[in-house]
């Protein structure tokens, strides 16, 4: 199995000046993502968790490239490489021109149903706008992919003249999935997608994206912050702090045998709905969250971390292979 | 057939949900009626309102001065210099009994005849022919009054749509792109802005003679600013909504989604705020008129027929006609406003109903 990963983030950095002054020059910046990498194979689902304000979706639109449209003054590093069948692309270095002709393989969902839908435009309208910019169909033929596609996520054909705010929030969103799937892509981001719905409609929406994955053999990256979800979910877990990734690895193994000191504190936090386990020792981190404008030197993890030692201030941790399969960002960790 | 427009019926865009809640407001809606209705007529006003006349039947031969335009008075055997006095004719073609007849318009003065054609008289009170009495020069000021309110909302309509289009077109690109665009163009419209524009109004139309569209053009080079600055700040807050990041990232171009996602979506001060920027409009053109610097003489207008009005103030009519006109004009536009700002509101009950 040499065949390559559909996706390869590799030392991904996405900055944001902060300006001051009469001129407007550059005092700060913030760097939201500080290198990371990581890679998703085809048909293949990653989760991406961390607590708020890491840099979680800042890493999903660096990925669709569409970071320079909502702030002009990002700076954006590294590469993120795309193995489309027989082309690689990488999606920073391309030209914005170019890089049209790649959007309908790399779709977004996301958090917010209420936000994400054009709120002047039918249902059948928002899923058939991918399909008319990408695919070479005519109106016929596109409105039923439409229909089809919004049967496939479970709504009815004659709600498909609706407009957004006739639906709720679960409704929307699989809205949202249709609409991602219109263009077939490879991949498919998934911001957050359950978080903003009720819990009696996370677990028919996760189901939903589920099938779907099998159905179109499409891979996700799929970020969320409850670790449950995405443990359910996903094939491999990606822990995300402050900007840097700190363990990568199959899902059971991060999830059951979490390594690295951030994610044994955060796994530790998920509830379990079992009461003879409500004594189990729960690690609770000291401090805040320092501000990623001003992050401590090394490891940015150390001033929370329970095992810290002075050495962790001196150099930034590389990310490194522990076992196959399974990266890890804590050299002291690795040495025991 | 029946059930499928039921089912229509139900799934209505928020515009037309909001057309049907600014139907229910009836001051606003019964004002929206009455303001275009009227200003649907006034362009039929060369046909009622004109001393030149619709049908003339000469000598079993007819004839139509009014799409014709100048006749000269030998044509119809009248002993006249230059173009046929019609109301004469009329009265002549009466007595005479010979099978020869005028159809005149309704109202048959024109706003341009002065003392200089027949039997007009300065300061004439309101009677029967005159409605609302003749002016310092005897020219009829109920027609003016008329052919001014075509030219007052003509003007504010044509100077807002543009102002609009400018608006949008600048203040959108500047939210939409951002960054160093946003940034020259936002320091660009500040000196703009500093200028004082009345002077360069004033000192523009006292160098050339403005024609309606040149004043037009004059005025929207004021205007168009405060359009930009609403425009500008919607597209900004729209711009930062998830179903834009969604279409630009399957690939919609700029333009698209600037127009077809953002603009649909920042219409709400667009449209509360057409009616009061006609209302701008319209006080504009009278504050220009009254001061002189407006439209060229003859026009009718009613900043002009305030500032003879003010002139003569004995002669009540003809202050009282301007002033009267404007401010129900203005009132009817400021309650289409109101109302249209109701149906915007989010709220289901209102105190307009």
């Amino acid at each position: 199995m040499s065949q390559k990963p559909l996706v390869e983030v590799k030392n991904l950095t996405v900055s944001f000046p902060v300006s001051g002054g009469i001129m407007g020059r550059k005092v700060a910046e913030v760097k939201a993502v500080d290198g990371i990498s990581f890679s998703i194979g085809r048909s293949e689902i990653v989760g991406l968790v961390g607590e708020s304000g890491c840099g979680k979706t800042t890493v999903g639109r660096a990925m669709i490239n569409i970071l320079k449209y909502i702030a002009p003054d990002v700076e954006v590093g590294g590469e993120i490489l795309y193995h489309f069948d027989g082309e690689d692309v990488d999606f920073n270095k391309l030209h914005p021109r170019r890089m049209r002709k790649y959007r309908s393989r790399v779709q977004m969902i996301f958090q917010d149903p209420y936000a994400s839908l054009n709120p002047r435009m039918t249902v059948a309208q928002i899923v058939e706008e991918p399909i008319k910019i990408h695919l070479n169909l005519s109106d016929e033929e596109r409105r039923n992919r439409a229909l089809e596609l919004l049967e496939k996520v479970g709504l009815r054909k004659d709600q498909s003249g609706r407009f957004p705010h006739e639906f709720s929030g679960g409704q929307r969103q699989r809205v949202g999935i249709a609409r991602a799937l219109a263009t077939n892509p490879d991949l498919i981001i998934c911001d957050e997608p359950v978080s903003a719905l009720d819990v009696s409609i996370q677990a028919q929406v996760i189901n939903l994206m589920m099938d779907i994955q099998k159905e179109f053999d499409v891979s996700f990256l799929f970020i969320a912050h409850d670790l449950s979800v995405v443990e359910h979910i996903s094939d491999k877990i990606a822990v995300m702090y402050l900007g840097n990734l700190m363990e990568f690895g199959d899902a059971s193994q991060v999830y059951h045998h979490p390594k690295h000191p951030y994610s044994k504190a955060l796994l530790s936090a998920v509830p379990i709905p079992n009461p003879k386990e409500k004594n189990r020792n729960r690690i609770v981190l000291k401090g805040d969250v320092p501000t990623p404008m001003n992050k401590p030197s090394g490891c940015s993890f150390r001033t929370r971390c329970p095992i810290a030692e002075d050495s962790c201030s001196e150099e930034v941790p590389k990310f490194e292979l522990y076992a196959p399969n399974h990266w890890l960002a804590c050299p002291i960790v690795k040495d025991n | 057939m029946v059930e499928k427009n039921k089912v229509e019926e139900q799934h209505l865009s928020i515009l037309q949900k909001r057309w049907l809640k600014f139907k229910t407001l009836k001051r606003g809606y019964y004002a929206l009626v009455i303001i275009t209705t009227l200003y649907g007529i006034s362009f039929l006003l060369p046909i009622l309102i004109n001393n030149r006349a619709l049908i003339v039947s000469y000598e079993n031969e007819l004839y139509f001065p009014i799409i014709k335009g100048y006749v000269s008075g030998q044509t119809f055997g009248q002993d006249v210099p230059g173009e046929a006095k019609y109301r004469e004719l009329r009265k002549s073609f009466k007595e005479d009994n010979t099978g020869n007849w005028v159809l005149m318009p309704p109202y048959p003065y024109s706003p341009f005849e002065d003392i200089t054609t027949d039997g007009n008289k300065m300061y004439e009170s309101p009677s029967g022919k005159h409605w609302l009495g003749t002016d310092n020069t005897g020219r009829d000021v109920f027609a003016r009054l008329c052919y001014a309110f075509n030219i007052s909302i003509s003007f504010a309509l044509i100077l807002t749509i543009i102002n609009y289009f400018l608006g949008i077109f600048i203040g959108g690109s500047m939210g939409y792109f951002g960054g160093k665009f946003d940034l020259f163009f936002q320091r660009l419209i500040e000196i703009w802005a500093s200028l004082p524009m009345l002077f360069v109004i004033i000192i523009i139309s006292s160098i050339v003679k403005p024609s309606f569209f040149l004043l037009i053009g004059i005025y929207t080079l004021v205007n168009w600013i405060g359009m930009t600055y609403l425009i500008r700040a919607e597209f900004y807050r729209e711009k930062a909504k998830d179903y834009v990041a969604a279409a630009l990232s399957m690939g919609q171009s700029d333009v698209k989604v600037m127009f077809k996602h953002i603009l649909p979506n920042s219409l709400v001060p667009i449209i509360t705020y057409f009616p009061f920027s006609v209302v701008a409009g319209i006080s504009a053109l009278v504050g220009l008129d009254y001061l002189g610097f407006g439209l060229a003489p003859p026009t009718p207008s009613w900043g002009q027929m305030l500032d003879v009005g003010l002139q003569n103030v004995s002669k009540w009519w003809m202050v009282f006609s301007p002033v009267a006109a404007q401010f129900l004009t203005l009132l009817s536009i400021v309650f289409i406003g109101e109302g249209v700002r109701e149906a915007f509101d989010p709220k289901v009950y209102s105190r307009l109903r």
